[in-house]
């Protein structure tokens, strides 16, 4: 059996260019792990349009019904995606299970994974002291003293989501500016649990079972600064998904793959490609959306000139 | 017999319980953050903090895991 198209991803681009692509009547696979993406760990969205207020896991519930209704579309949940691959002008997908897939055309919308730090001991205390979800794992703070690194919506976010646990909060920004919400920032200069240091490059994680303590450089002065603590949360950001894809399709430094914003076509004739994994200028919900549906339809003309 | 030990935040917590309602598995849930004994035996089991932990049949599972969880369930 060869797919027309083969979505991969079931976040909000790959779910809308399901439901474009089934009401297109395109042969259609989609795979997935899970549906929602990044969004699911979001405890409210306000701009999602037509929401108010929404939490991210009751956004990828609607989605995935949305996705479920379509008569046209075949689903498969549950699987990682292993390999893609290029053979006789079609796309073979491998996922788990030793399974393949193969369609004439791709869409990728595998969008993006927690950034790390990439400093001595982050892999080690992963779990053990080092988190990336705060939304999961803050309630684990209780009366602990704890670092958010990052100084960004994300990390802003994390320390108002660790405020009412944690017994002391220090905020760590790379730079001396703060890149968050100034209505966020005004909350958490107003509590007095949270303590906000600018300038500083982490060097590294240490503990023993678990992390006690965090080493940094203060990059004023070049002096090295240690504060005992017992947990790390990491806020600096994602990183695209491309690890499957880079050998396929053109990537930019920081590689996310280069799209041409009118059509979502990559570098490699036959795949699409939007959201969080694309070299689009703003990560937001409604932009993933919008993208998918323009490359559905960019596949769709496609697939009939074929 | 599955065991799911959570926080009331997070969200591939719920990812998982509905995944088990979806295949008619019953669970138990134990709430970490509230339930200093429950966060322990969590701890002790995974070697870590992080959340979820599945215990099903003794086998241990961090994070919701679904290629780990049908395996584990035999689905």
């Amino acid at each position: 059996m060869i797919y027309d198209l083969i979505i991969l991803g079931g976040g909000p681009a790959g779910v809308a260019a399901g439901i474009y692509a089934a009401r297109k009547k395109i042969k259609t696979l989609l795979i997935t792990d899970t549906f929602g993406g990044q969004s699911v760990i979001a405890s409210e969205i306000k701009n999602f349009v037509g929401f108010k207020s929404i939490s991210g896991l009751e956004m990828a519930k609607k989605m995935e019904e949305h996705l479920r209704a379509q008569e046209d579309i075949e689903i498969k949940d549950g699987k990682k995606i292993l390999g893609i691959e290029k053979q006789n002008g079609n796309f073979l997908v491998k996922t788990n299970n030793e399974e393949f897939f193969e369609s004439k055309t791709l869409f990728i919308a595998l969008g993006s994974r927690y950034r790390r730090l990439k400093v001595l001991g982050e892999e080690k205390f992963e779990g053990k002291g080092v988190f990336y979800c705060s939304t999961c794992d803050a309630p684990l703070m209780k009366n602990k003293i704890v670092a958010v690194v990052g100084a960004g919506n994300s990390g802003f976010n994390a320390a108002i989501d660790l405020l009412p646990y944690a017994s002391k909060i220090y905020l760590l920004g790379r730079s001396d500016l703060l890149k968050g919400d100034p209505v966020v920032l005004e909350k958490i200069k107003a509590s007095e649990k949270i303590e906000i240091i600018t300038m500083a490059n982490i060097k590294e994680i240490i503990g023993d079972k678990f992390v006690n303590a965090i080493k940094y450089e203060d990059k004023k002065t070049g002096e090295i600064k240690e504060i005992k603590l017992n947990g790390v949360f990491v806020e600096i950001g994602y990183e695209p998904n491309t690890y499957l894809v880079k050998n396929l399709v053109q990537t930019d430094e920081k590689e996310k793959i280069i799209v041409n914003c009118k059509t979502q076509k990559t570098s490699c004739e036959g795949i699409w490609a939007a959201g969080d994994i694309t070299d689009v200028l703003y990560a937001q919900i409604n932009i993933a959306i919008g993208d998918a549906i323009k490359a559905t339809l960019n596949i769709y003309d496609y697939l009939k000139l074929k | 017999m599955v065991k799911i030990y959570t926080t009331l935040t997070c969200p591939y917590c719920e990812m998982a319980k509905e995944y088990f309602k979806e295949k008619n598995v019953s669970y138990e849930t134990y709430d970490v953050s509230g339930d200093e004994k429950a966060q322990k035996e969590m701890i002790a089991k995974s070697g870590q903090m992080g959340v979820p932990v599945i215990d099903i049949n003794n086998k241990i599972i961090i994070g919701f895991n679904r290629q780990e969880i049908d395996k584990a369930l035999k689905l």
